[in-house]
């Protein structure tokens, strides 16, 4: 098994260089479900919430999935900004 | 006959966002597959907090999610064994004591450190009914989401079929086991967030643990004070779910199946796959937070399973109406998202293990040797396309076959419990030999095979095929290491120069980072106690 990289196009592989960080799609993902959730919450009326006790679940989850997405996304640009890309 | 559940069009914009997010995260990664072993082991590049929250989240499959709320309808807060001392010691013991020969002598796979360590024997009896069996359970696990999806959903069973097919493969032929382990990630966060409303709801509505323990039976609410007695809902005693469960199931499936060991392969170095199942462990103890307590929650809210009579529908039924009890649209679409996610990460899982295993320990071993690499990586992404084919021609199979799914589970299990004696000797006794390696493997399954038959003949008598399931489990795994360890003693030595590398004792032990905190050893330790106090809280 030969671990040295054998042509330069080896060197672009998984092994080096700059892959996909993983932090953005779950990021954009969660923000996106956050923000389509929140606005479905706002826009249907309170009797689709008894099921859920009551609380506007769309509306609240919503909120809470747009924060964790957002945060994924400032920590994945703050890691790109330091680095100096 | 209707569907349980109907979806609107935001539900289904969700499902649509994560299968958009899952082909463009393959895509993406399309041209980083410059060699096989960036096809196959992510160029060992990736690191500990992505490795290990992939190496949970090949386990936390679908079928697994809905079988545990299953059981803990049934058996109540025992089925945290299948947590606890089901699991945490095993990944603990993994990452300490076995990746160091893992990781640190570079096998590419589990079958190729059985040749490297016994004999090309040994390799070939691994690799071939690993192989085959991991391709087929691709096509159960395939038919089995179908189906949940036919009767929950009213999709069409062929639509579903193609359709989750053709999306696994086109993200694993771009991107490869990276493709895997990156949505398996994401997956990892769609099941928290799609199952957790369900958490919240149910413990608000039953009056949280204390609703639990005024209205449940009580061997329900006990992990462990019950096991001994009669009164014992999993059937089996003491030693069963220590040795049977705990011991040889549990580390017989976390410490040689390669569907789990090739994500801590993937590692960027030594410590990284070290820590993987280590990291992994956490989550994994929060897990019956997702499952456990919705199995309690579904004997006191739904209809279908309250406790003074028999249930009105199968158990494996009960997340799915716990679904259509408490989500809104929304959510509900969001629930259905993480068991989609669950499902088709499981067998991209299956069919990364399996092309990974077919180039290298089949194709590269016994068709076509000595090839470029670029040749092995061509047939790599054959093997995807072959593989997805094999998977949805058996799905179609098991439709008419029901059984086999049961089966499946069944065969696998006669050949976990036995590699993982025969791992043990082989990375810490270094007299054990090559032919002994074959000879104890080949005998644990049959004994497995054989323990299994007479129990279904009434030969053999059990409280219950839990117990069967463990003590089965047990028994093939003392025969392995009994006859490995006999026909050791009988056989030609290994020369250890060969071995360096490859057992305990001609190894160099790996550095101790310098950093406290960065020690595998100290995080595992930390994992076990708190697994152990657990325990006791819900003994």
């Amino acid at each position: 098994m030969n671990d040295k990289i054998e042509t330069k196009d080896q060197a672009t592989g998984m092994g080096q260089g700059h892959v996909l960080d993983l932090k953005l799609p779950i990021g954009w993902l969660l923000s996106a479900y956050g923000l389509l959730l929140g606005i479905y919450g706002l826009a249907t009326k309170k009797e689709m919430y008894a099921i859920s006790l009551g609380f506007n679940l769309n509306l609240a989850w919503g909120i809470l999935m747009l924060a964790i997405g957002g945060s994924f996304l400032l920590t994945a640009f703050l890691k790109k900004d330091k680095a100096g890309s | 006959m209707d569907p349980v559940i109907t979806l609107n069009a935001v539900d289904y914009a969700i499902i649509g966002g994560y299968i958009l997010v899952m082909i463009l995260v393959g895509y993406s990664l399309k041209k980083y597959m410059k060699t096989s072993e960036d096809f196959f082991l992510s160029g060992r590049s990736l690191p500990g907090w992505i490795t290990g929250l992939a190496f949970l989240s090949a386990n936390l499959g679908a079928l697994e999610v809905i079988g545990m709320v299953a059981n803990s309808a049934k058996y109540g807060i025992a089925t945290i064994h299948f947590y606890w001392v089901g699991a945490i010691p095993a990944m603990v013991f993994l990452g300490i004591f076995m990746m160091p020969f893992y990781y640190g002598s570079r096998v590419r796979t589990v079958p190729e450190y059985l040749k490297l360590r016994y004999n090309e024997a040994t390799r070939g009896l691994n690799a071939i009914s690993f192989a085959i069996m991991t391709i087929l359970m691709s096509g159960i696990s395939l038919y089995a989401m179908a189906l949940l999806f036919k009767l929950m959903l009213g999709w069409s069973l062929t639509g579903s079929i193609l359709f989750a097919a053709a999306v696994v493969l086109l993200y694993v032929f771009w991107g490869g086991l990276s493709s895997s382990i990156y949505n398996e990630v994401i997956q990892f966060f769609l099941i928290w967030l799609g199952l957790l409303p369900i958490v919240f709801l149910g413990l608000k509505e039953v009056g949280g643990f204390a609703g639990f323990v005024a209205k449940l039976k009580e061997p329900l609410l006990h992990s462990v004070k019950y096991l001994g007695t009669s009164a014992n809902p999993l059937g089996v005693d003491w030693f069963g779910v220590v040795m049977g469960l705990g011991f040889v199931l549990s580390f017989g499936y976390w410490t040689t199946d390669f569907l789990v060991v090739q994500r801590a392969l993937a590692s960027k170095n030594i410590n990284a796959a070290r820590m993987t199942p280590i990291i992994a462990a956490f989550p994994k103890m929060l897990v019956p937070i997702i499952v456990v307590i919705p199995g309690l929650v579904a004997l006191l809210v739904l209809p279908e399973f309250s406790q003074t009579a028999l249930p009105a529908a199968d158990y494996n039924s009960a997340l799915i109406l716990l679904m259509k009890h408490y989500l809104p649209n929304g959510l509900l679409g969001l629930a259905i998202t993480a068991l989609l996610a669950s499902f088709m990460s499981g067998m991209a899982g299956n069919v990364t293990a399996f092309n990974t295993i077919w180039t290298y320990d089949i194709y590269g071993t016994y068709i076509r040797k000595g090839k470029p690499d670029s040749h092995y990586l061509r047939m790599g992404k054959y093997a995807t396309v072959f593989g997805v084919a094999i998977s949805v021609g058996t799905a179609y199979i098991v439709q008419s076959f029901p059984n086999l799914m049961d089966y499946m589970q069944l065969v696998f299990s006669f050949f976990n419990a036995p590699l993982f004696a025969t791992f043990l000797l082989g990375m810490f006794w270094r007299g054990a030999t090559g032919w002994g390696g074959f000879f104890g493997l080949l005998f644990g399954i049959l004994t497995a095979a054989v323990h299994y038959l007479l129990y279904r003949l009434g030969v053999l008598h059990y409280a219950s095929d839990m117990a069967a399931n463990f003590y089965q489990a047990w028994w093939a795994w003392l025969a392995d290491f009994v006859v490995t360890i006999g026909v050791s003693l009988f056989t030609a030595k290994r020369d250890p120069k060969e071995l360096v590398g490859l057992v305990f004792g001609l190894t160099p032990k790996p550095k101790a980072a310098a950093r406290w905190l960065a020690r595998p050893a100290v995080w595992g330790v930390l994992a076990i106690v708190i697994a152990i106090v657990l325990n006791v809280i819900f003994w």
